[in-house]
C-alpha cells in the first residue's frame, strides 16, 4: 500500500479552461480519501491525473516519493473502479479479473488462487463463468470492485462506483466497500457528487468546488466545522439554514439581528464577531439546531424565541422536518415524529446558539462556529 | 367503441403500410425474382439466347464440371475474392484505428478515404487501366503487367481492394467508435497497451464490424465484373476471366445463354451458402457489448 504526495497539481485544458487549480494533498498509507463537489468541479479530473488518464499540466504527483507525472497508467500500480464499470464485455467474469494478472505473466496457478479469492470476498464465485451482459448492475459493479482487487495495487481509485445502482443496493454496496477497506488496509481515493457516501466512507473529505479545494478534513469536522459558505452549505442534508443577519452591541453581549427577532451570541462567539459590529454576515445552523418549543432540552443553550409559521410538514418516519417563514427569512428543523406541530401552525422555535455558524458575507469565509 | 376506434385507426395504418409496400414488391417480383426463375428455366435448355429452343434436363449442369474454362474461371474468382477480402479488410482495419484516433484533419482524412466509394467502378477500372499500361512501366522500365497471363490477377485485386477499402473503413471506424471509451482506459490501467490493446480489447470487441466487412467484401469481390471488363476484357488468355465476365460474355453474345444460365444457377447457390457459412462462423465469435 502506498502514500500519495500531489503538490501544487493543476489541469488547464487547451482552450484555456483550468479544470483544477493548485491542488495540494498529502494521503497517508491506508486513507479512505473523498472527492465530493458538484459536477463539474474538478473531483473526477483530479482522479484521472492520478490514475494517469489525464496529463497533469503543473504541480507533481508522487506515489510513495517517486514523481509519476510521466509514468504510464499501467507503471503507476494503481487499480481504477470505473462509474459504467468498464468491464471488458467480451471476457467472462474470471477472466475480466484475471486479465491484469496475465498480462503481468503470473502463472496461472497464482492467478487462480487470486482471481478465486477476490470473487471468494465478493461473493462472486457462482458468477465466474458468465459474461457481463448476463449480470445485474449490482453484480457487475462487484466484478469491476474484483477486477481491482485481484490486481493488488498499490491504491485504489473509485469514480462514483455507486451512482448507477439503485438506492438500496447503494447503501449496501457503501457498506461493503467500508468493510472491503477495513480487509484489505488498501488506500483509497473515492469520488462522488453524494455527500451520504462521503461521510460514511471517508476517512477524509476534500470538498471540492470549480476545480479549487475548498477544505480538507474527517468527516466530523467537515460538518461541525465547515470553512465556507459552500462547505457549509453542500455538505448536510438537508442543508444549513442561512439567514442575513446584522451583528449588533448590547449590554456588553453580541447580537445578531433578523427582521424582527434578535438572539445574543454566546461570549465563547462574541469575540470573533465583534469586528463585525454593524455589519451583515450569513448566520447558518442546521436543522437539528434549531428546536421547537416542544422540544426545549436543559441541556442545550438555546436562543431567544423566534415566531415562525410552518409552511411545509414532513413526516420521514423516525423523524419529521418542518420548513417555515420567520420575520426576516425562511428556516427548516427536524421535529421528532411525535410532535404535533403541523403545517399552518405559528409555532416558536429557538437555535442552539452552541452550534451557531457566522459567515463573512464578502468573502463567505466563517468567522466562528 | 374505443376499441373499435382503434381497430379502425389500426387498419388505416394497415393499408398505408400496404400501399408503400406492394408497389415495390411488384417491382421486385417483375425485376429481379421472375427473372431469376426464367434464368433458372433456362439452365435446363440449351438456349442461345434467341432463336428456339430444347429442353436438356440436366445436362447443362453434368457439362459445367467437365468444362475447364469455366473451372479456370472459378479458380480465379476464388483467387482474387479471397486474396482482395484479406487484404482490404487489413488496410481498412488500419485506416478505421488511424482515421478513429486524436489527429487533426480528421474529417478531412474521412472524406478523403471515402471518395473511391462514389466513383463508379468502370471509371475507376479505366483510370487504373490507364495506370499499369503506361505510368507504372514508365517508371519501373518493365512491361504492363496487364499483359501478363501470370500477374494480371495482382492489377484486379489492386483496383478491387482500391475501391472497397472506403466503405469497409467507414463500417469499422463506426465499430471502434461503439467501443466505450472508459472499456480501453480499463486496458490500459490492467497493463494493456498497442498490440495486446488491440489483441485483447480492441479486435474482439468489433467482431460485429468484421463480419459484417468479410461477409460483403467477400460477396462483392466474388461478383467482380466491372473492373475486369475495364482493364482486362478477361485476358490475356482468358487468365483474369470471372464468373461473372463469363456468364456475361458467353451467355450474352457467346451462344452459351442456356449453359451460363446453369453456370450463374451454381454461383448464386455457392454465393449464399458461403455468406450463411461467413455469417454463422463469424457471428459465433461476436460479443454483446
Amino acid at each position: 500500500m502506498a502514500e500519495l504526495s500531489l503538490e501544487h497539481v493543476g489541469k488547464t485544458y487547451p482552450n484555456g479552461y483550468e479544470g483544477v487549480k493548485d491542488f495540494n494533498l498529502q494521503i497517508a498509507d491506508k486513507e479512505f480519501i473523498i472527492f465530493v463537489g458538484p459536477s463539474g468541479c474538478g473531483k473526477s479530473t483530479t482522479l484521472r491525473m492520478i490514475a494517469g488518464l489525464e496529463d497533469i499540466t503543473s504541480g507533481t504527483l508522487k506515489i510513495d516519493g517517486r514523481v509519476v507525472n510521466d509514468v504510464e497508467p499501467k507503471d503507476r500500480d494503481i487499480a481504477m473502479v470505473f462509474q459504467n464499470y468498464a468491464l471488458y464485455p467480451h471476457m467472462t467474469v474470471y477472466d475480466n479479473m484475471a486479465f491484469p494478472l496475465k498480462l503481468r505473466k503470473v502463472d496461472a496457478a497464482q492467478i487462480d488462487k487470486i482471481v478465486r479469492e477476490a470473487a471468494r470476498i465478493l461473493d462472486l464465485e457462482k458468477l465466474l463463468d458468465r459474461k457481463p451482459s448476463a449480470l445485474s448492475g449490482g453484480q457487475r459493479q462487484r466484478v469491476a470492485m474484483g477486477r481491482a482487487i485481484a490486481r493488488q495495487p498499490k491504491v485504489f481509485l473509485m469514480d462514483e462506483p455507486l451512482s448507477n445502482l439503485d438506492a438500496k443496493l447503494r447503501v449496501q454496496m457503501r457498506a461493503e466497500i467500508s468493510k472491503l477497506h477495513d480487509r484489505l488496509g488498501a488506500t483509497i481515493i473515492y469520488v462522488t457528487h453524494d455527500q451520504t457516501e462521503a461521510m460514511t466512507l471517508g476517512t477524509r473529505i476534500v470538498v471540492m468546488k470549480d476545480g479549487v479545494m475548498q477544505q480538507v478534513d474527517t468527516p466530523s469536522n467537515l460538518y461541525s466545522k465547515p470553512c465556507n459558505l459552500f462547505v457549509a452549505g453542500f455538505i448536510g442534508s438537508p442543508q444549513m439554514n442561512f439567514i442575513d443577519a446584522r451583528v449588533g452591541e448590547k449590554g456588553g453581549k453580541i447580537t445578531l439581528t433578523f427582521g424582527a427577532n434578535t438572539i445574543t451570541v454566546p461570549d465563547a462567539k462574541a469575540k470573533a464577531l465583534k469586528p463585525y459590529v454593524g455589519k451583515v454576515v450569513i448566520a447558518g445552523i442546521r436543522p437539528e439546531d434549531v428546536v421547537e418549543e416542544h422540544e426545549y432540552a436543559e441541556n442545550k443553550k438555546l436562543s431567544e424565541k423566534i415566531a415562525a409559521t410552518v409552511t411545509v410538514y414532513e413526516l420521514l418516519g423516525s423523524e419529521a422536518m418542518i420548513y417555515g417563514d420567520v420575520d426576516g427569512g425562511q428556516i427548516s428543523a427536524h421535529l421528532s415524529a411525535t410532535n404535533p406541530v403541523r403545517t399552518g401552525d405559528r409555532i416558536q422555535v429557538a437555535f442552539d446558539v452552541d452550534k451557531l455558524h457566522v459567515f463573512d458575507k464578502e468573502t463567505e469565509l466563517a468567522i466562528v462556529h | 367503441m374505443a376499441n373499435l376506434a382503434k381497430a379502425k385507426v389500426g387498419s388505416d395504418r394497415n393499408r398505408t403500410f400496404l400501399l408503400i409496400l406492394i408497389p415495390v414488391l411488384i417491382l421486385f417480383v417483375a425485376f429481379n425474382t421472375f427473372p431469376l426463375l426464367t434464368g433458372v428455366f433456362y439452365s435446363f435448355t440449351d438456349s442461345k439466347g434467341y432463336g428456339a429452343f430444347n429442353m436438356v434436363g440436366l445436362q447443362n449442369y453434368i457439362d459445367l464440371f467437365g468444362d475447364a474454362r469455366v473451372g479456370n474461371s472459378y479458380l480465379f474468382t476464388f483467387k482474387v475474392a479471397v486474396v482482395s477480402t484479406l487484404i482490404t479488410n487489413v488496410i481498412s482495419l488500419v485506416l478505421a484505428m488511424g482515421l478513429n484516433s486524436k489527429i487533426k484533419f480528421k474529417s478531412a482524412f474521412r472524406a478523403l478515404y471515402f471518395v473511391p466509394q462514389i466513383l463508379g467502378a468502370l471509371v475507376v477500372g479505366y483510370v487504373f487501366s490507364y495506370f499499369f499500361t503506361y505510368i507504372v512501366p514508365a517508371l519501373t522500365g518493365t512491361g504492363s503487367i496487364l499483359a501478363s497471363t501470370e500477374w494480371a490477377w495482382v492489377a484486379i485485386v489492386v483496383v478491387c481492394c482500391w475501391q472497397s477499402i472506403a466503405q469497409t473503413t467507414i463500417i469499422y471506424i463506426t465499430g471502434l467508435q461503439s467501443v466505450p471509451e472508459d472499456v480501453y482506459e480499463a486496458g490500459n490501467l490492467d497493463g494493456a497497451t498497442g498490440w495486446n490493446l488491440f489483441r485483447y480489447i480492441t479486435f474482439p470487441l468489433i467482431m460485429p464490424s468484421v463480419t459484417t466487412n468479410m461477409v460483403l467484401v467477400m460477396k462483392n469481390m466474388l461478383m467482380v465484373f466491372d473492373q475486369i471488363v475495364a482493364m482486362t476484357s478477361g485476358g490475356p488468355a482468358q487468365s483474369t476471366e470471372s464468373i461473372s465476365y463469363l456468364i456475361y460474355n458467353n451467355g450474352l453474345s457467346g451462344g452459351q445463354f442456356g449453359f451460363q444460365c446453369a453456370n450463374a444457377v451454381i454461383f448464386f447457390i455457392l454465393i449464399a451458402v458461403i455468406s450463411v457459412a461467413q455469417t454463422k462462423f463469424l457471428n459465433s465469435r461476436e460479443e454483446q457489448l
